[in-house]
């Protein structure tokens, strides 16, 4: 950006859905900021215990070796050193961690800390606890340990042939191999009038990296066996699983505690190895220990997203522009751990045709390990690999067969009417219309006057280009699609808690099962309950962050996958129904009078028609609390509800892989636009715009700030983001100074517009958002190919991520690429 | 070593290890723990914090160089529990999500404004060049800079 | 992230920081510590003792001479120079320091630690040597002068030796001068930089394509013949995540070549 950046305008909502009385759909202000913004929020690392210990991890410094001796004798000699923990304690306290897999996957040993091989550079070998944090690290010099290395493999395709292999108990890299067949790819190969192929398409290793690293204080009370970890685990319902069966306690042992967490993007949900080697050593030491992850710490060992290669991609064309489907092989490359993996071999069927009405779809799909860092649900997950795929797939067919970019979308969309939608493998498409956000995008980034911007680039040296990107966002997942992956796993459907209580001083008390990461979630519960309390929203207090002891969470409780405006606050208003109907039971109780004629409003449980009537919510309390004799014996009532919201699915069908995978779909279609200067493949993104549908906005600026960050991820992901290894398993880019992240001056004036399609399955209309599907690493490709590779000649934009360099590679090797496409025409 | 400093107007007065950075200083000694850290290379900006009136990253000082400073955090801006122009506007602006960098990105802003009451947009994103951000884009942030500085 | 011991000192005189940088071998200069203190959190580099510069006035200030000649003391910061009405003398030396990281580093990032940190991809050193600036070294010798072009001696080397500091640096007038470079991000770190300066011919400083800036002069300020002193230089540039050694040494050129430009357009 040379010039000054243009503001962007008040975002354009071209649809405000009709005007609702009360909270729900304002933007009232955030209950999170006021601590925030004094610097008085509470992240793990902000607290402190009486002689707590530091803990460092020893990591390794080979991507795969065997560890023959680990010795920390020297490390314990330090003055202010408190103790240790290797590799062969923890394999004799602890048992593996379990894993979501078939065979050979199921084999894999999972620990605390490495037991018996190292597998990436960082996997933590061992840890030192010490008096303060730089003597933990001196002291973690000490420790010696003596590596035998070992051949290494760094790419998912040659990960596949087996030759060096990273789990000798599972004798394979595969983690999990499938294929998915739906409806008759083969009767659409015969129908075609053309065939795109695509040889190769590979999406990059990249993560969100949230500011806030991961960290944790663990105590263990000795008395009662009892663990309190105060971590920015983001989905602590599947930490404890994980955790508690490896430590042998039961669930309950494990109390998580968070208040702030400084975001996690789906890269602080499998933190369980390092807090179970926090958890052994509070215990061996008997006392609190904190373990602080460092930057490089982050993008060495914990976590990356998803790299998947898709190859002989084969799109069958009919000569209108219409696309049947398509076919592919891909390859996921999950690093040296799977963990929350296999999920993503499924997780990406919620949008198996993309936006798209494709009905004949055949993927064969493996996931391998290699000597890489382990992957986490990054921001997107597996299904931002997937759309980007289709998003591909719709941008190289246009180019070559010279359809119109935005006329075939449009041929191709889920049709407005069609909705709800059923894809090929029984996913349904809650609402939408793509058509109408793509047109919106297009306005916004004035695609009327492209031809005057080409024309004036190219008079200034420049090459102009103008994408699309479309992308989904589903969220509340069911996840009986595990049971697809592994039949044994005992996990199907979804939940999420709320309580809702009024207290004896009147006061209203909400506690979630989420673990917000900045998304607002106190500030949308207290919205919701106000709504249906008929009180304000100071009036609702809601406890700040998450902890096991409110018992408001259960098996799938955290924050991820976008979710918490169907799941969360369907808790949420579950919980304060109940309250509502309590309070109206309790106050029809005391007038004499029925439920029916009473109605909470301002404060106040009152009879309709007869305002004098009223009790206020703080009369309320304290007589079931406090005051309470006299009241009718069968007034079963306890104005403190606790309730589990419980999203309507089915387990799916395991044969045809077939069922609805996700309550809801957000849309978001972006447009971009971008100069390419050929003489140095530097490229400026110049314009861009955005447009997000997802269902009732319960605070339309909480929605719009998610598009606004997603979208920034997504273009460091297109642009710069990439997590790449030299031949020794080095990461290239671990820490800040070589993985660049967009500052401000890097980004470019995003116009932004919204519409809202309502979710006839969600109890308030609205859908989960914020993970936002990468649709800006779609843009800036299908941009950059439009600049580039003109109708069947110059290169193919085949990679997710394109630095300068490689858009300096394509530019002077265009036959490169080209020749990854071949067009068969009937 | 001994460190004497004054922060938001406080005295402080401890004794630290030359090779404690500045950043660790303010967190685990003074315990003002408004001031984050993000990174392991200077990049991220979550530490900043002004030191005798010149806005710096504090995990690239040591505690020892601060002696005798006057040193300002996000701790300082607010008085009496109201918050200042800045901050409201942030909050008004949605211009923070987790959080996290907004301490940073306050103390950017805050020199930004001394320097600068009127700043164009440009000046703006220069100004807080140094802080990255995950959550907002920077969209709301830029925006909640101009309000304050109407 | 977290440093090993060491000594620190904070000298109040040139004399007393090059006592105790004599004194002892492990002893390192800290100027504006932001790069120095990043590799020590690394623990790339861990010297014995730190000698703190920034008390020291001796090595602040920024002097026009009645010559045009701008002195630069080795302790001012990149902040300081691009609000200096005496270093817009010579008005490249602010527009290359502008274009240094961001505002924070800028306010502690010190000319002296840039050029005697010598890292490949810093922008003053090449834009020292286009300018043809002369480096006055003190050491327990006393003090001498180094050109710019003879300073600098490979990566994160120069000629001030141990036991010796950089205390200002001599840019003489002039303006026709150009910098270009591509960089990783606005402002971010350069995969190539050029600096130039015509007067008649043109001197153009490479950074980022070998140890030390390499110096190319030219007869000529035209394009061919700045292509043609490329073309002519053989240059090896490494390869590195971010550029291949055949991309950096294409983007040199062009990099050259708009520095040239630039420069030219101010003549």
């Amino acid at each position: 950006m040379t010039e000054t950046t243009v503001t962007p305008e008040r975002p354009l909502v071209v649809e405000e859905g009709e005007t609702r009385p009360g909270f729900i759909g304002q933007n009232i202000p955030r209950k999170e900021d006021k601590r925030l913004v004094q610097g008085e929020g509470v992240f793990f690392d902000d607290i402190k215990r009486h002689e707590m210990g530091f803990v460092h991890f020893v990591r390794s410094p080979y991507a795969h070796a065997r560890i023959k001796t680990v010795d920390v004798a020297k490390a314990l000699e330090l003055d202010g050193v408190y103790g240790t923990l290797t590799g062969d304690e923890v394999a004799i306290l602890t048992d593996p961690f379990f894993e979501l897999s078939t065979p050979p996957g199921a084999h894999i040993k999972d620990y605390a800390l490495a037991v018996g091989k190292v597998r990436h550079v960082g996997d933590p070998v061992a840890a030192v606890v010490a008096r303060t944090r730089e003597l933990a690290r001196d002291a973690a010099e000490l420790v010696e340990v003596d590596y035998e290395p070992l051949p290494l493999v760094l790419d998912g395709e040659q990960a596949l042939a087996d030759e060096v292999v990273l789990h000798d108990d599972a004798g394979s890299n595969t983690v999990w191999s499938g294929t998915f067949d739906w409806g008759d790819f083969e009767g659409a190969m015969a129908e075609a009038d053309h065939v795109v192929k695509i040889e190769r398409l590979h999406f990059d290793r990249f993560s969100s990296t949230p500011l806030e690293c991961s960290g944790c204080l663990v105590e263990y009370n000795r008395g009662t066996g009892q663990w309190t970890i105060y971590g920015n685990h983001q989905m602590p319902g599947v930490g404890a699983i994980w955790m508690a069966p490896a430590l042998r306690v039961g669930l309950d042992k494990l109390r998580f505690v968070s208040q702030d967490i400084g975001g996690g993007f789906g890269n602080k949900i499998t933190l369980h190895p390092q807090f179970t080697a926090c958890c052994l050593l509070a215990r061996k030491l008997n006392r609190p220990v904190q373990w602080t992850e460092w930057r490089t710490d982050q993008h060495t060992a914990n976590t990356h997203g998803n790299e998947r290669t898709f190859l002989d991609v084969t799109v069958p064309v009919k000569a209108d522009g219409t696309m049947l489907g398509f076919s592919v092989k891909a390859i996921d490359d999950c690093g040296a751990f799977p963990r929350y993996e296999p999920l993503g071999c499924i997780i990406w069927a919620q949008v198996t045709p993309g936006c798209y009405r494709w009905r004949n779809v055949r993927v064969d799909f493996t996931q391998v390990c290699t000597n890489k860092s382990p992957v986490a649900p990054n921001r997107g997950y597996s299904r931002m690999q997937h759309l980007w795929l289709t998003e591909r797939i719709v941008d190289i067919v246009a180019s070559e067969l010279e359809l119109d970019p935005v006329e075939v979308r449009k041929k191709n969309y889920v049709k407005h009417e069609e909705f709800p939608y059923e894809t090929p493998n029984g996913c349904i498409y809650d609402s939408g219309d793509y058509a109408r956000c793509l047109d919106i995008a297009l306005d916004l980034i004035g695609y009327d006057s492209l031809e005057e911007r080409r024309r004036d680039a190219e008079s200034r040296g420049k090459l102009f280009g103008i994408g699309i990107g479309s992308t989904l966002d589903s969220g509340t997942n069911n996840f009986g699609q595990s049971m697809i992956l592994n039949p044994d796993l005992q996990f199907s459907g979804n939940n999420e808690v709320a309580t809702v209580k009024l207290d004896i001083f009147g006061e209203v008390v909400v506690t979630l099962g989420t673990v917000p990461q900045g998304q607002g979630h106190e500030t949308t519960a207290s919205q919701v309950v106000a709504e249906i309390l008929g009180c304000t929203p100071d009036d609702v207090t809601v406890r700040a962050g998450h902890d096991s002891y409110w018992n408001s969470h259960a098996g799938f409780s955290g924050t991820y996958a976008s979710q918490f405006a169907v799941t969360g606050l369907g808790a949420v208003k579950g919980a304060a129904d109940k309250l509502a109907g309590e309070m109206k039971q309790l106050a029809a109780a005391v007038f004499g009078a029925t439920p029916d004629d009473i109605e909470l409003a301002e404060g106040q449980a009152r009879i309709k028609g007869n305002p004098e009537a009223a009790l206020p919510f703080m009369a309320l309390g304290a007589i079931l609390n406090a005051n309470n004799a006299g009241l009718p014996e069968d007034l079963d009532i306890t104005l403190n509800v606790r309730y589990v919201y419980r999203p309507p699915f089915q387990k799916p069908d395991l044969d045809r892989k077939y069922g609805n995978l996700t309550l809801t779909y957000a849309t978001q279609i972006h447009a971009c636009a971008l100069e390419v200067d050929p003489e140095t493949g530097v490229y400026e993104i110049v314009d861009y715009a955005a447009v997000d549908d997802c269902g009732n906005r319960i605070h339309p600026q909480i929605v719009e700030g998610q598009v606004h960050g997603a979208t920034a991820q997504a273009l460091g992901a297109a642009t710069h983001e990439i997590f790449t290894y030299d031949e020794e398993g080095n990461l290239l880019t671990p820490n800040f100074y070589d993985y660049h992240v967009p500052h401000a001056l890097d980004m470019p004036p995003m116009k932004n517009g919204f519409i809202e399609s309502e979710s006839p399955f969600t109890p308030l209309g609205a859908k989960g958002m914020g993970e936002g599907g990468g649709a800006g690493i779609h843009a800036v490709c299908a941009a950059l190919q439009n600049a580039l590779g003109r109708r069947g000649e110059g290169p193919i934009v085949w990679r997710s991520c394109n630095p300068y360099h490689r858009v300096w590679e394509m530019l002077q090797q265009p036959e490169q690429t080209r020749r990854l496409v071949e067009v068969e025409s009937r | 070593m001994d460190v004497e400093v004054t922060v938001n107007g406080e005295a402080y007065e401890r004794d630290v290890e030359p090779r404690k950075l500045l950043i660790h200083f303010l967190r685990d000694d003074l315990d003002l723990t408004g001031s984050h850290i993000g990174c392991d290379t200077g990049n991220c900006g979550a530490c900043s914090v002004i030191v005798d009136g010149v806005l710096l990253k504090s995990c690239m000082m040591l505690a020892v160089q601060a002696d005798g400073a006057k040193i300002e955090t996000v701790e300082g801006l607010a008085q009496d529990g109201e918050l200042n122009g800045l901050q409201q506007a942030f909050s008004d602006h949605h211009a923070l999500q987790c959080g996290y960098c907004t301490p940073g990105m306050l103390m950017s802003a805050t020199a930004l404004l001394r320097a600068n009451p009127r700043p164009s947009e440009d000046d703006i994103r220069k100004g807080i060049q140094g802080n990255l951000c995950r959550c907002t884009g920077y969209v709301n942030i830029v925006d909640a800079i101009k309000a304050a500085a109407e | 992230m977290l440093l090993r011991e060491v000594e620190y000192a904070r000298p109040a005189s040139v004399q007393e920081a090059l006592r105790l940088l004599s004194d002892q071998e492990g002893a390192r200069a800290l100027a504006g510590g932001q790069t120095l203190i990043n590799v020590m959190k690394a623990r790339a580099a861990s010297p014995d003792a730190l000698v703190d510069l920034n008390g020291l006035d001796e090595l602040k200030g920024i002097d026009l001479g009645s010559d045009g000649t701008v002195t630069i003391g080795a302790m001012v910061t990149y902040s300081e120079v691009i609000g200096s009405a005496e270093a817009r003398a010579r008005p490249i030396l602010g527009e290359v320091c502008a274009q240094i990281a961001d505002v924070q580093v800028r306010n502690r990032g010190t000319v002296g630690g840039n050029v005697c940190s010598n890292d490949p991809t810093n922008h003053l050193p090449p834009l020292m040597v286009s300018l043809g600036a002369t480096m006055h070294i003190t050491g327990p010798g006393g003090e001498r002068t180094v050109a710019a072009e003879e300073f600098f001696l490979g990566v994160y080397m120069t000629a001030a030796g141990p036991g010796e500091l950089l205390t200002r640096i001599s840019v003489p007038p002039g303006k026709s001068d150009g910098f270009a470079s591509v960089a990783i991000g606005k402002d971010g770190t350069c995969i190539v930089n050029a600096a130039a300066s015509v007067n008649g011919g043109a001197r153009v400083a490479l950074g980022c394509v070998d140890a030390v800036p390499v110096l190319l002069k030219t007869d000529s300020a035209e394009e061919d013949a700045v292509r043609a002193a490329l073309q002519g230089a053989n240059l090896d540039p490494p390869s590195d995540v971010h550029a291949s050694a055949d991309y950096r040494r294409h983007l040199a050129e062009v990099v050259a070549v708009r520095a040239v430009a630039q420069a030219r357009g101010k003549s």
